[in-house]
């Protein structure tokens, strides 16, 4: 009910307020907010709605044509500088808008378009890889499987394939195959990641999982923590930090990135709530949750790995 | 409207209230059970660390389901859920011949428990749709499920992933607590 009013609210007295606003101050509300909005996601997600809410033709055709592009993963690649420049042409059309005159407008919307779709390819992406199950007869697969014992213990030898070594950095049994479920290949992708990139950071959080107290299973912590991140992706909740921190398109190392962040804050909560054993997980992975979600509220948040060392 | 819905709610709520504990190895697929009950996506499930619970009302009654992780690190928690059981629900993967033994081994411990006495006991026979798997009657025997006589028990078999046999065998338990 009131989310109906809502929508009949937005939906009319919104032309009327936009009418007003473009007769006195000559631009449309997509200058408005490109030249009015702090760049990054405050920017992005304004203009975003802006165009969904649009209704004329032109913009609804374009912003079909744009979402089946980088669904089928075709926006990001060679093709984007004509993808783009198309879309921003469509739409200095449809709103009347000399070049000449904003070509500042040009750059910083086109800089919108390619962060909106460039999320949407991300997501498609994360999806393709999620989707591909972890196969131990593909020596891709195994090669990075065994890349990542290497990088979280450079130290230690494997003695085999199937070993109960890799409990130690948190699977469940001696084979990790099948402990990547509906997470594929995504989440071993996510851990390779972490551990390769943010090195010492992995390691600090490895070590708090052989707590004796605090201890946790690493790699089945880090597949459960996949599918919180790209939960998040999907929801479009993680718009707020793609934003902000992609400098070119959105890229899926971006999203390993957020993942990374993810999982060193998981730890330092985890530690801070004290808990009792392993059982406390999904309380407190759920309470963790319900903190991120908070957090990538707020459009100007900037989210940092903070690497602190402390005494284990 | 939404004050008498509650009401209405109030009034019909003694319905029965179970406890059911799912229990087996790691990858036996019991959260996808769990999950398949509460008919929610089943392809984004992810290793139990800790446990998972779900509330699905079914036949009247309402079945609290308990699904705690398999992974030998958390097995030595599975007692502190334990009290208060209705129907114990062990699942196992029956193509994972090799680990048939261990899967034998764990259950039995729990059978020998104080706190699940005369407790109910349904084995699902999962991953049925897996080409070298065993069948219900093939893991009955392996387990010595028929030497069982302080219980009732039954077996079903079931493909979880594509929710085959998962009704059935909660109709099983919701018919041997209205016999009690």
């Amino acid at each position: 009910m009131t989310f109906s009013l809502w929508w009949i609210f937005t939906y009319y007295f919104r032309s009327v307020i936009k009418w007003f606003l473009r007769k006195t101050t000559g631009l449309c509300e997509l200058q408005r907010i490109c030249y009015g909005e702090i760049p990054g996601a405050p920017r992005i997600r304004k203009v975003e709605y802006s165009l969904f809410m649009s209704k004329s033709h032109q913009v609804k055709q374009l912003i079909q044509h744009l979402n089946s592009i980088s669904d089928n993963n075709g926006f990001i690649g060679p093709n984007e500088p004509e993808i783009l420049n198309g879309a921003v042409k469509v739409v200095m059309l449809v709103k009347k808008i000399d070049p000449k005159i904003h070509f500042q407008f040009v750059k910083s919307f086109g800089k919108c378009v390619e962060q909106i779709w460039g999320y949407r390819q991300l997501i498609a992406e994360a999806e393709q890889l999620r989707t591909t199950n972890y196969d131990s007869d593909d020596p891709e697969h195994e090669a990075k499987l065994q890349n990542l014992w290497m990088k979280l213990k450079p130290n230690d030898k494997l003695e085999g394939r199937i070993t109960k070594q890799w409990q130690e950095i948190g699977f469940q049994g001696e084979d990790p195959k099948t402990d990547f479920r509906g997470m594929g290949l995504l989440g071993l992708e996510n851990l390779l990641y972490f551990s390769t990139v943010y090195s010492s950071a992995a390691q600090h959080v490895l070590g708090h999982s052989y707590h004796p107290v605090y201890g946790y299973c690493f790699a089945i912590v880090g597949i459960n923590l996949t599918s919180l991140a790209w939960t998040l992706l999907k929801e479009g909740s993680a718009k707020t930090y793609i934003y902000n921190n992609s400098a070119g398109a959105p890229s899926i190392k971006l999203f390993h990135q957020f993942y990374s962040y993810l999982f060193y804050e998981f730890d330092r909560f985890w530690m801070d709530c004290k808990p009792k054993d392993i059982m406390e997980f999904s309380n407190i992975k759920n309470k963790f949750e319900d903190n991120v979600r908070m957090n990538l509220q707020d459009p100007t948040a900037d989210f940092r790995i903070g690497v602190t060392v402390d005494n284990v | 409207m939404g004050l008498l819905s509650i009401l209405r709610k109030l009034r019909t709520a003694p319905e029965k209230e179970l406890r059911l504990l799912l229990l087996g190895l790691d990858n036996a697929g019991k959260t996808t059970i769990l999950k398949t009950l509460a008919s929610e996506d089943i392809t984004n499930i992810t290793p139990t660390a800790g446990f998972n619970i779900k509330s699905v009302n079914s036949d009247g009654f309402k079945l609290n389901v308990w699904d705690i992780g398999g992974q030998r690190k958390i097995r030595p928690y599975w007692k502190n859920y334990f009290e208060n059981t209705d129907v114990l629900i062990y699942v196992v993967d029956s193509a994972d011949k090799k680990r048939l033994e261990e899967t034998g081994i764990e259950l039995y411990e729990l059978l020998s428990d104080d706190k699940l006495l005369d407790v109910p006991l349904l084995v699902y026979a999962n991953k049925q749709d897996l080409p070298d798997s065993l069948s219900a009657a093939e893991i009955a025997r392996t387990l010595g499920l028929p030497t069982i006589k302080d219980r009732s028990w039954q077996i079903q078999a079931c493909t979880a992933t594509q929710g085959v046999g998962v009704r059935e065998g909660m109709e099983w338990v919701c018919k041997n607590i209205k016999k009690k």
